[in-house]
């Protein structure tokens, strides 16, 4: 199995090169491109070495175990000359009780519940369940792979597509590369992590790289705009996500999908069962959250298409090919194990299914290339989604998947060529589909590119993509045949999806081509598309803005045409092993060539497809140019929570004082109300006899004491008394005074001296500061204001006292054996004496205990015991030296505007 | 002793919020000043009374009858009483044996507390002094009623003073 080290630095590979860009000089665009490629390139080639490693780990077990196999059981060991690996898998089902040996074992837990190929724990958070660990499964490498290797394409064709927009591309590509790469590594961070929890953070920062690269051009606010919405969109589902996985790991204490996947028997009995673990339940319905909107699901799809005001490598990378991806990547994550659940297919195939169908009507009717797309790739998403429903559902006793990853791949593959040739074309002549009327005989790469992508768009026989629709077409109808009638419907749609794409293929096939079939401008409508007529480039370097994009697309057609050799060479190392009991496997040992489908009503559906497709392309209406009444979702949800959200936000922070003072005090009187109801009932009163004399001390037991708390009382009294304010700040020192002196009583010799210091400043301060001031105007103050606020004041007043009274006279040696253990280990260990220290601190033979060394416990718990609160209040003071400093008037001056002699005379008051 | 100071608390508590509820922003500001004032000493109250308490009518004349640390009692009598033994400060001699220290010195945590308190509160102080001026200086007037008509000021700093 593969180092965590190893597929660590294959994850970290892109944004790292990434990175390393920045410290090139600005104009040196080709050195970029070359160390941003390495990037992804490196990555892939990592991933590509540890798939193969576990290919043949797994062959290599494979080979051991048949050979146990054949030794111990001859009778079975004729069976296994058919190659088919489902019955390889129901062979080695009756080897349960061969020698218990380790291999044998291993490959039973293979069978049975397989054991995750997962990579060592590098230690992060044990506490919190956030480690650094990868999880190389099959579907997480696929997906690695996809990333990484479409990645490194999108980084060359970055080249093609900047390069030509003149003098600002070096600009843009110095910005661009990094960010791609910080996306590349977020993604396979999300693909290849086992801690639930970390692919949740690299989820999240997909979220984020997105965000960034929809509002690439930072000056169009529309663009702005609409990276805000699909961050908003796709972090909701982050937060249903991130709640999904806690409340799963909550009940089931799983925090790896590997143990997830080695616990599957387990959890599916529970899924089974799921009104007795009801969380599950909730676990899957948030996480699907997360999925849907991610993947751009009914009603949630509309982020997408306006996801295409990023730069088109974005949209061919992002929005197409990968991050859309995730969604469909974490259901087939849970597939093994929440496949078992009622509710899976029931949530995803008719939400699946919606999309799709309204993905491929809209497109139907959109004219810029781009969104065109956009919506075909929420269509496509949607027929994701709606595959792993019908996965769900039981073919021969057993849900069964055929192929996720083939169907997966097939989309990329065809997509990112579709967006690729759309930017390039767009950079040439025009987005608008109306205006490209034969432009294949002026750009025919560009356009071959193109239309060559969209034969896979349509699915037509030669293309990988036929097959892929083909098998879910055949999914669909098995599940009809296993009873369920609704899904007749979804076959329906099915078709429908089909004709749809099958139209826009024939559309972009017509319209580049010139044929009279094609659509054309029509009465001047307004241009979408940027159609500057760039400068052309010559070199090689030119055509890497069509290149990347005839490289992916030739792979459809590899696929397409030797089906057996991508399956058995290309995305047979991927599949899950619950495509062991599919039916191509069984019926054609892989993917089928073209000639060996049998004349069904999958085949049927195709062709009925690919006919009415080609009549509704050619026809002229459904042409017409309409909006998606689903972008109106977004703009309500932000004016709800932003208008609404401020409106509840007024009305409770309403900016009076007053009303945050009533709602605390009021708070704190209910509050103490209901302590001491509770104290009555339960605690005999304890916080009555607080009350009384006995716990409280006499009150006349010392008369300095007395006199003291006499002038604290006065002085307070008379501050609201008087009229005269300087009078009133007297009043206030006085009272400061008096506290000095109730800190001698006390007994702290510290407090006092601080405080006496402070309160001579605070009080020329108060005086200095009065000066400032304006002379106020005679307030007439109401009589009943004056009551209520008495009222208030004394009634808040008594509380406090009386809660002071209780925690003073809590009797703490009842609770605790030693009387103040917190000050009386701090008393002891200030100086760092081992003789007077318990027996239990100091061990007759442990090491000597030093303390703080000093006498003054005061100082030493703010020193040392408490040192990083006493920097805390350093930072505190600082902050408020920093605002005084910030606030006083010289600042003013040198705005070339002078300031009144007196404003400068502000006194250095944080000195 | 304790009961003292919670009639203290009590006052310069319910002074300080009559204070804050009022219609002057000067006003205010001695209500938040007196509240750390009341915060404070309600800590210290905590570190219960320095008061030695012998029980019975000789309370006030008896040598304490805690044996070990009498004698230090009777170097240190507070030297304005007679009769009423108090806690020493929370200073050592260090070679003193330490198995209960509280016995003798007042509990030094509350202390503790409190002194950053009371930096930090000195602290707000200053800074809300010299909000006050700043206010004054732009809006002319500190009376809370006529505050809350003023438009909220601009983003570079508001009108400035001509």
């Amino acid at each position: 199995m593969a180092s965590e080290w190893i597929v660590l630095f294959a994850v970290l590979a892109p944004v790292a090169f990434g990175l390393l860009t920045l410290w090139l000089p600005r104009g040196w665009i080709e050195p970029r491109m070359v160390l941003a490629t390495a990037g992804p390139a490196i990555a892939f080639a990592m991933l590509l070495n540890t798939a193969i490693d576990n290919r043949s780990a797994l062959q290599a077990q494979h080979d051991y175990a048949e050979a146990q196999a054949s030794h111990n059981d001859h009778a079975h060991g004729d069976e296994h000359d058919n190659s088919h690996a489902a019955e390889d898998a129901s062979g080695h089902h009756g080897h349960a009780d061969s020698p218990a040996d380790h291999h044998s074992e291993s490959v039973h837990a293979d069978a049975d519940a397989p054991a995750p190929p997962t990579t060592g724990v590098l230690p992060w958070m044990p506490s919190l369940n956030i480690n650094i660990a990868f999880l190389t499964d099959g579907l997480g490498l696929f997906f690695g792979l996809l990333v990484s290797g479409i990645g490194t394409l999108i980084m060359l064709y970055a080249r093609g597509y900047f390069g030509r927009a003149g003098p600002t591309s070096a600009d843009d590509l110095y910005r661009f590369y990094p960010t791609l790469g910080f996306f590349t590594t977020a993604m396979l961070g999300v693909v290849l992590a086992d801690y639930t929890l970390l692919t949740l953070l690299f989820w999240e920062m997909t979220s984020i790289s997105s965000f960034l690269l929809i509002g690439w051009d930072r000056y169009d606010k529309k663009a702005v705009k609409l990276a805000m919405q699909a961050f908003f969109t796709t972090g909701l589902g982050g937060m249903g996500l991130f709640g999904g996985v806690l409340v799963f790991g909550n009940a089931t204490g799983y925090w790896r999908w590997s143990e997830m996947l080695t616990h599957s028997d387990e959890l599916t009995a529970q899924l089974q069962h799921v009104g007795e673990h009801p969380q599950l339940l909730w676990a899957f319905v948030l996480m699907f959250i997360g999925a849907g909107t991610k993947s751009a699901q009914f009603p949630f799809h509309y982020w997408l298409p306006g996801a295409m005001a990023a730069p088109t490598p974005v949209s061919a990378f992002l929005h197409s090919a990968t991050m859309v991806k995730a969604g469909v990547f974490l259901v087939g994550r849970l597939f093994p194990v929440f496949a078992a659940l009622e509710l899976f297919p029931l949530v995803i195939i008719p939400l699946g299914a919606v999309t799709m169908l309204y993905g491929g009507v809209v497109a139907l009717q959109q004219h810029d290339l781009k969104r065109i797309f956009a919506f075909t790739t929420v269509s496509q998403l949607g027929l994701l989604m709606a595959m792993y429903g019908v996965g769900a559902i039981d073919y021969h006793g057993q849900p069964a998947i055929d192929y996720d990853v083939t169907q997966i791949a097939n989309h990329a593959l065809y997509k990112a060529p579709l967006f690729i040739a759309a930017g390039a074309i767009g950079h040439v002549l025009s987005r608008d589909i109306t205006q490209l009327n034969g432009a294949f005989y002026k750009h025919p790469a560009i356009c071959g590119t193109m239309m060559a992508a969209a034969l896979g768009l349509a699915a037509l026989p030669g293309t990988i993509s036929f097959q892929a629709k083909e098998l879910f077409l055949y999914g669909v109808y098995h599940g009809i045949e296993a009873g369920n009638v609704v899904l007749w419907i979804v076959l329906v749609m099915t078709v429908l999806t089909a004709v749809c794409n099958v139209a826009i293929c024939v559309r972009v096939w017509t319209t580049l081509l010139g044929l009279p079939g094609g659509m054309r401008e029509e009465h001047g409508e307004p241009d979408h598309g940027h159609h500057h007529e760039h400068a052309h480039e010559h070199g090689l370097l030119a055509h890497l803005i069509w290149l990347p994009g005839a490289l992916i697309v030739s792979l459809q057609f590899v696929g397409g045409v030797f089906p057996k050799l991508a399956w058995s060479r290309m995305l047979g190392l991927f599949e899950q092993p619950a495509t062991a009991h599919n039916y191509f496997a069984s019926h054609y040992g892989g993917l089928p060539n073209l000639t060996e489908l049998s004349i069904g009503t999958p085949l049927i559906c195709s062709a009925i497809a690919i006919v009415l497709g080609v009549i509704v392309g050619l026809a002229k209406p459904l042409r017409g140019s309409i909006g998606d009444f689903a972008d109106r979702i977004y703009p309500a949800m932000y004016w709800l929570s932003v208008t609404g959200g401020g409106r509840c936000f007024r009305l409770i922070q309403t900016g009076n004082l007053k009303h945050y003072l009533l709602f605390v005090l009021g708070a704190l009187l209910l509050g103490f109300t209901w302590a001491v109801q509770v104290d009555l009932a339960d605690n005999d009163g304890g916080m009555l006899a607080a009350l009384s004399s006995d716990t409280a001390g006499n009150l006349f037991e010392y008369w300095p004491g007395i006199l003291l708390g006499l002038i604290v009382c006065l002085t307070a009294v008379l501050i609201p008394m008087t009229e005269v304010r300087i009078v009133r700040v007297l009043f206030l020192g006085a009272c400061g005074f008096a506290v000095v002196g109730l800190y001698l009583v006390y007994q702290a010799p510290d407090l006092a001296l601080t405080q006496l210091m402070f309160e001579i400043i605070s009080v020329i301060l108060f005086v200095i500061v009065l000066r400032l001031l304006p002379r106020e105007k005679l307030h007439t103050i109401k009589l009943g204001n004056k009551a209520w606020r008495l009222v208030l004041s004394c009634v808040v007043g008594g509380v406090f006292g009386w809660m002071t009274l209780i925690a003073a006279s809590t009797d703490r040696s009842a609770t605790n054996p030693g009387k103040y253990p917190l000050g009386k280990t701090m008393a002891q260990h200030s100086y760092g004496n081992k003789d007077g220290l318990d027996t239990a601190m100091a061990g007759a033979d442990g090491p000597e205990l030093r303390g703080g060394g000093g006498t003054n416990v005061v100082n030493v718990i703010l020193v040392d015991f408490r040192g990083f609160d006493t920097l805390g209040e350093i930072t505190v003071l600082g902050i408020a030296a920093m605002g005084v400093w910030s606030m006083m008037p010289h600042r003013r001056r040198r705005d070339g505007r002078t300031a009144k002699p007196n404003n400068t005379e502000q006194p250095g008051v944080t000195a | 002793m304790t009961m003292v100071l919670a009639i203290c608390v009590a006052v310069t508590f319910g002074v300080s919020i009559y204070l804050m509820l009022g219609r002057e922003l000067k006003g205010i500001a001695m209500g938040v000043f007196l509240l750390g004032h009341a915060a404070n000493l309600s800590i210290i109250a905590m570190s219960g009374s320095p008061i030695l308490h012998t029980h019975g009518a000789e309370a006030s004349r008896a040598p304490a009858t805690l044996e070990p640390i009498s004698e230090h009692l009777d170097e240190q009598r507070h030297p304005l009483m007679t009769g009423v033994n108090i806690k020493q400060p929370p200073v050592l001699e260090h070679h003193e044996p330490m198995t209960d220290p509280l016995a003798t010195i007042v509990d030094p945590l509350p202390q503790a507390l409190i002194l950053t308190a009371i930096v930090i509160s000195f602290g707000v102080m200053a800074f809300l002094l010299t909000l006050l001026v700043v206010t004054s200086r732009r809006t002319h007037t500190l009376a809370i009623a006529e505050l809350a008509q003023e438009p909220a000021p601009e983003p570079d700093g508001g009108p400035a003073q001509a």
